[in-house]
């Protein structure tokens, strides 16, 4: 936005921290068979989602509960490219993230006037038509059948998969980082310490809100495309509220509001899960309970485990 | 009041509540590159004559003016283009923003143009040297004092043709209230700009200001060079307004 303007040291210091991470992860294939790379394949799609939930959410104080049916309308559009015209994954995927981005800008326009609790009810009544669509239109989406997507790579080997999932998460952790920290997300922040205030300044917020909200669509617009490759069989359940549930609680487990909290609160979250999946819907409602009393202690979370390190580190280098 | 007049209100009316009218029939001058100074008791409708001339609040009567164009009920986003800032009571920076994303939070109306953005900065960052300094902290744990000349500062970048400041040494240390009034004259003769401030400590401002309005129940009760208000005047004014 502005020539003037230089990234502060969070910037770098976070873009560091990130490709020493990703490239510690490069190991983990040394370290775990396929299905361990399957779960941390999918941990890393939700890391996205919750990383770009948390951007609207824990950045900008806008509470949307429409995250998960974004991340459907992408996967949907490039599935539906590719079954009914041919499509390549590599037209679907840009596709489904403008499409995403697309039912951004207009719920955008719609909902984000309103104010906390009506925008929460706002975007969950999308989500649930999203929702109820993929079911009805059944003889277009398949509905319950389940849509098949060609695989990404013409195979289902986790590896491949797995490494394509941990640069698209760098890719997509170092811009929202750049985001936050660049004009647009001081605005964006700005609105989140107080709307009334930064209208006062001349900042017109609903378009700042509507841009935010139309980018944190895309993204998961992008995850979800990435998604449907990978798991190859698309079902009206990608929207199902307890996904909106599970990204909620992978956000507050982290760290709601941190940058450091969705990226460690997701894998641990969807890791557990998925060895708890027998239990069926108490699954959901172990990690409900688990969420309140961290609510009711402290909203840092698990991030704020990592605070002291992450001070004590840079302090030697300042 | 000789100069050109930068800000008319004409006889506004405007109400929290409909019925309940806080200003009655208020009107005042502002001259260009003046520094104008509103006082009076408790519930006069000072804050209240800020906020409607900021349109926070819309006249439901009257008229008001800057330099040749009609602002009554534009929004506060409209009015703060057009080169009005506003300097609200209570301390208004971004305590989760740093103070240099505070300043350029500030700059929303010339966030496209890079040059201007930056020399203004750098001039903010020469005049508030402490700014500079901590330009890397958080909002929230600057000083009082601080806090204040951050919030003098920011309305500074975008180099308002009006200021509109209201009781800007509230819950400050007596003798950090003569520094505010210096930053105010710092800012007005950087920018320069233009004054409109509200105070209740009465023979503090007096000190600084050029012209005075004494306002009561929402209207004029006196208005003249600062010259014709001696502290017996004042008091007499005072109590006269008090006192009925």
């Amino acid at each position: 936005m502005s020539a003037a303007f230089k990234f502060p040291p969070s910037f770098h210091r976070s873009t560091i921290a990130i490709l020493v991470a990703a490239a510690l992860m490069m190991l983990a294939p040394l370290v775990t068979g396929d299905f361990g790379l399957h779960v941390l394949t999918i941990s890393l799609y939700y890391v996205i989602l919750a990383a770009s939930w948390n951007l609207l959410a824990g950045y900008m104080g806008q509470f949307s509960l429409a995250h998960h049916a974004f991340a459907a309308v992408g996967a949907y559009t490039s599935g539906l490219l590719g079954y009914y015209l041919g499509a390549s994954a590599w037209i679907g995927i840009p596709a489904g993230v403008a499409m995403a981005a697309l039912f951004g800008l207009v719920l955008g326009r719609l909902v984000l006037r309103m104010r906390s609790i009506y925008l929460a009810i706002a975007t969950w009544a999308f989500a649930e038509t999203v929702h109820i669509y993929l079911t009805a239109d059944y003889q277009f989406t398949r509905g319950e059948l389940g849509l098949m997507v060609k695989p990404l790579y013409g195979n289902v080997d986790p590896l491949p998969y797995y490494f394509t999932f941990l640069a698209l998460t760098v890719v997509v952790l170092i811009g929202l980082r750049a985001l936050i920290d660049s004009p647009l997300g001081y605005f964006m922040r700005a609105i989140k310490d107080d709307e009334l205030r930064a209208k006062s300044l001349g900042i017109d917020t609903t378009k700042v809100k509507i841009t935010i909200f139309s980018i944190s669509s895309a993204i998961a617009g992008l995850a979800g495309a990435f998604y449907g490759h990978f798991i190859v069989l698309l079902s009206p359940q990608m929207v199902d509220f307890s996904e909106m549930a599970k990204i909620v609680i992978m956000v507050v487990i982290g760290g709601f509001g941190s940058f450091l909290g969705p990226i460690i609160g997701a894998a641990p979250v969807q890791i557990v899960m998925t060895y708890l999946q027998s239990y069926g819907e108490w699954n959901l409602a172990m990690f409900a309970l688990i969420v309140m009393v961290l609510m009711r202690f402290s909203m840092e979370g698990l991030a704020s485990l990592f605070t002291p390190l992450w001070r004590w580190i840079w302090k030697r280098h300042a | 009041m000789s100069a050109a007049p930068l800000l008319v209100v004409d006889d506004i009316h405007a109400a929290y509540q409909s019925g309940v009218d806080i200003l009655q029939g208020m009107s005042l001058s502002v001259p260009v590159g003046g520094f104008v100074l509103v006082i009076g008791p408790n519930g006069a409708g000072k804050s209240t004559l800020l906020k409607t001339v900021f349109g926070l609040l819309e006249p439901h009567r009257g008229k008001i003016a800057l330099g040749d164009q009609a602002i009554g009920g534009l929004a506060p986003h409209e009015i703060k283009r057009l080169g009005v800032s506003y300097v609200p009571q209570e301390l208004n920076t971004f305590p989760h923003l740093t103070v240099e994303e505070n300043l350029r939070v500030g700059g929303w109306t010339i966030r496209h143009d890079a040059k201007r953005l930056r020399a203004r900065m750098a001039r903010i960052y020469e005049i508030f040297p402490v700014l500079a300094e901590r330009r890397r902290d958080k909002a929230g744990s600057l000083s009082g004092g601080q806090g204040r000349m951050l919030s003098v500062a920011r309305e500074m970048i975008t180099e308002p043709r009006l200021m509109l400041v209201d009781e800007p040494t509230v819950g400050l240390a007596p003798n950090l209230a003569d520094q505010v009034y210096e930053l105010l004259q710092t800012a007005r003769r950087a920018i320069p700009t233009t004054i409109l401030l509200v105070y209740q400590n009465v023979s503090d401002a007096l000190r600084h200001a050029e012209d005075v309005v004494m306002m009561n129940l929402g209207t004029v009760k006196a208005a003249g060079p600062v010259g014709q208000f001696g502290e017996d005047r004042v008091r007499e004014l005072i109590q006269e307004c008090l006192l009925g």
